[in-house]
């Protein structure tokens, strides 16, 4: 009989090296799925105290350097096997984060990477910079994901995250202002090769990429002929995006041997594992978080040494 | 203003006790929780399905009581996930996460309140005309016809009304027409001028609640009903424009919001469309 594989045995709790840093451990939250780190904290649980437990990291919602009042509605479209969304980067905004979210997140002490996206590469730096001013001293802040799904007005609108030039300049630019902090760039998988781009974070000094980003995707009102989604298409997310996922992150992992931290549609930790199996060094909850907050803290328990494997 | 939560939420796994249509269109669940747990009326619960089951986001409903160990709803199917509510039996287990959202105000020395509800839209009226209610106040609920009306439900100091007459119960009648038409014919007949409206229903309901609360200068609070991701404020998915500008969250900023607060004209411009589960 062969010994159990070490993607098996992972202690997802364990602390791990990610570039500079030492992170808590291998099961995060998707950046919007649990907000700022904020919400949740007075739920509980029959089973778990904290949604929090365990949490290797949550990635707070995109903050962008303006605040942003998103998408009109509807914002959201279940489907059968996942969810679109369309909300629009709605958030706070750089200055109110800083001022309103970061001094709870410290008091928390919640570990957190902050999700940054902006209109031009310019903003990534700015953002990093202000961002190191305000919380460097803040031992669970671990560093950055850039969310590169956005379009760049400098370049007329093209999303940053397709074109591998871009990528790196963005890293580059977060990078510069963030010499011992972890800065992840997160891959749109709507390009028909996501190597190259992994491979230009990389170039741009990235310690490693988060994929996969949300699918394009669209639902037709069989009533009205149109798209359910007052911009047509959305973010599609949830369990039918997996296979999509694992097979980029397969991709990356074979074709770089950069740390990858896998995200899409996972809900238990059987799909964590079918991440780590491939060599994913963390992964993320996404859309099950929204419907459970105790999600990630329940697949951080279920895969900790003492924990019940699938 | 609206109140703050009776209590923290909690996620647990519930049995159903019982489960079945109580009047054309509108079912009642009763769900058995593992520990006691508290509400107040306007506040919601996120229901989903357990296992390989649940659907993608659960379902928010309104809690009307909790009573003997179990909290109870009132729904009615409006698409695939609704349309399975309604097929389980009593014994299934769901998952219950609850109480969200804030609530309606306790009762206060203010004028009487005018409590507007219309169809599912009942159980935060109801509950709390329940805990809160007062002889001055007034309590309609409106309804389609008579058939839709939960009479077992309603008191006799509920007035209904119905869009179509029909056969009512032995010694209840309906009033036909609008529950807003109701709600004139009947201050008409009352010496106090001011009130304070409650309403929780249909949107063309809230916005005829909020019109009429406004041409009088009454305040009026509305429970909306929004398609929701998370119920805990996190997806930003059930957003209702504000006047301010942006946006209110039906989970988190309500279900009970000020109804002078609510942009009236965005609000269901670019109707929700099921596309999908519902």
């Amino acid at each position: 009989m062969s010994a159990t594989p070490a993607w098996f045995a992972l202690d997802v709790g364990a602390p791990w090296r990610l570039g500079s840093r030492v992170l808590p451990g291998r099961i995060w939250t998707a950046s919007g799925c649990f907000g700022y780190g904020l919400d949740g904290h007075d739920i509980r649980h029959e089973q778990f105290g904290s949604p929090y437990a365990g949490l290797g990291c949550v990635v707070t919602k995109t903050i962008t350097p303006q605040a942003r009042a998103g998408n009109p509605q509807p914002r959201l479209c279940e489907l059968p096997h996942g969810a679109l969304n369309s909300i629009g980067l709605e958030n706070v905004g750089l200055s109110s984060f800083l001022a309103d979210k970061l001094p709870e997140l410290a008091v928390r002490g919640v570990p957190f990477l902050v999700s940054l996206a902006g209109t031009q590469p310019d903003d990534f730096g700015a953002m990093a910079a202000a961002l190191a001013a305000v919380a460097g001293e803040l031992p669970n802040w671990h560093g950055v994901e850039l969310n590169l799904s956005c379009p760049n007005v400098a370049k007329g609108g093209v999303d940053f995250g397709t074109d591998p030039r871009t990528v790196e300049t963005c890293c580059a630019a977060a990078r510069a202002c963030l010499p011992a902090r972890v800065v992840l760039a997160k891959l749109t998988p709507n390009v028909a090769r996501i190597v190259p781009l992994a491979e230009a974070a990389r170039r741009g000094g990235a310690d490693g990429v988060t994929a996969i980003n949300s699918l394009i995707g669209l639902e037709v009102d069989l009533r009205t002929g149109r798209p359910v989604l007052p911009r047509r298409s959305g973010g599609y997310t949830g369990p039918g995006v997996q296979p999509v996922a694992l097979a980029k992150v397969d991709e990356i992992v074979r074709e770089t041997g950069m740390p990858v931290v896998g995200v899409g549609g996972i809900a238990g930790a059987d799909d964590a594992l079918r991440f780590f199996a491939l060599g994913a060094a963390a992964v993320q909850v996404g859309t099950a978080q929204l419907r459970d907050p105790f999600t990630a803290a329940m697949i951080a328990r279920m895969l900790a040494p003492a924990g019940c494997r699938p | 203003m609206s109140a703050a939560p009776a209590s923290g939420p909690i996620f647990a796994t519930g049995r159903v006790k019982a489960n079945g249509l109580l009047c054309d269109g509108m079912h009642r669940l009763d769900l058995e929780l593992p520990r006691p747990t508290a509400f107040a009326p306007g506040q919601f619960a996120m229901l989903n399905f357990g296992g390989r089951d649940r659907l993608i986001f659960g379902r928010p409903l309104s809690i009307l009581a909790v009573e003997a160990g179990a909290v109870s709803f009132l729904y009615r199917v409006a698409g695939e996930g609704t349309s399975r509510l309604a097929a389980v039996a009593p014994g299934a287990e769901l998952a219950y996460f609850g109480p969200l959202g804030n609530s309606l105000p306790p009762r206060d020395d203010g004028p009487p309140r005018l409590l507007l509800a219309g169809g599912v839209g009942l159980p935060p009226l109801l509950a709390w005309h329940h805990r809160h209610g007062r002889e001055a106040d007034l309590a309609l609920f409106g309804a389609r016809a008579p058939q839709q009306v939960p009479w077992t439900l309603l008191s006799e100091r509920w007035a209904v009304s119905v869009d179509s007459a029909g056969q009512t119960p032995a010694g209840r009648a309906a009033f036909e027409g609008t529950v807003v038409a109701l709600a004139d014919k009947l201050l008409a007949r009352r010496p106090e001028r001011d009130w304070r409206l409650l309403a929780c229903g249909p949107l063309p309901m809230l916005r005829a609640a909020a019109r009429l609360a406004a041409a009088r200068g009454w305040s009026c609070l509305v429970c909306v009903e929004e398609r929701m991701g998370c119920g805990y404020g996190v997806c930003r998915g059930c957003v209702v424009p504000a006047r301010a500008g942006d946006w209110l969250t039906a989970c988190q900023d309500g279900p009970v919001l000020d109804a002078a607060t609510i942009d009236w004209e965005r609000f269901g411009a670019s109707a929700p469309t099921p596309g999908g589960g519902s």
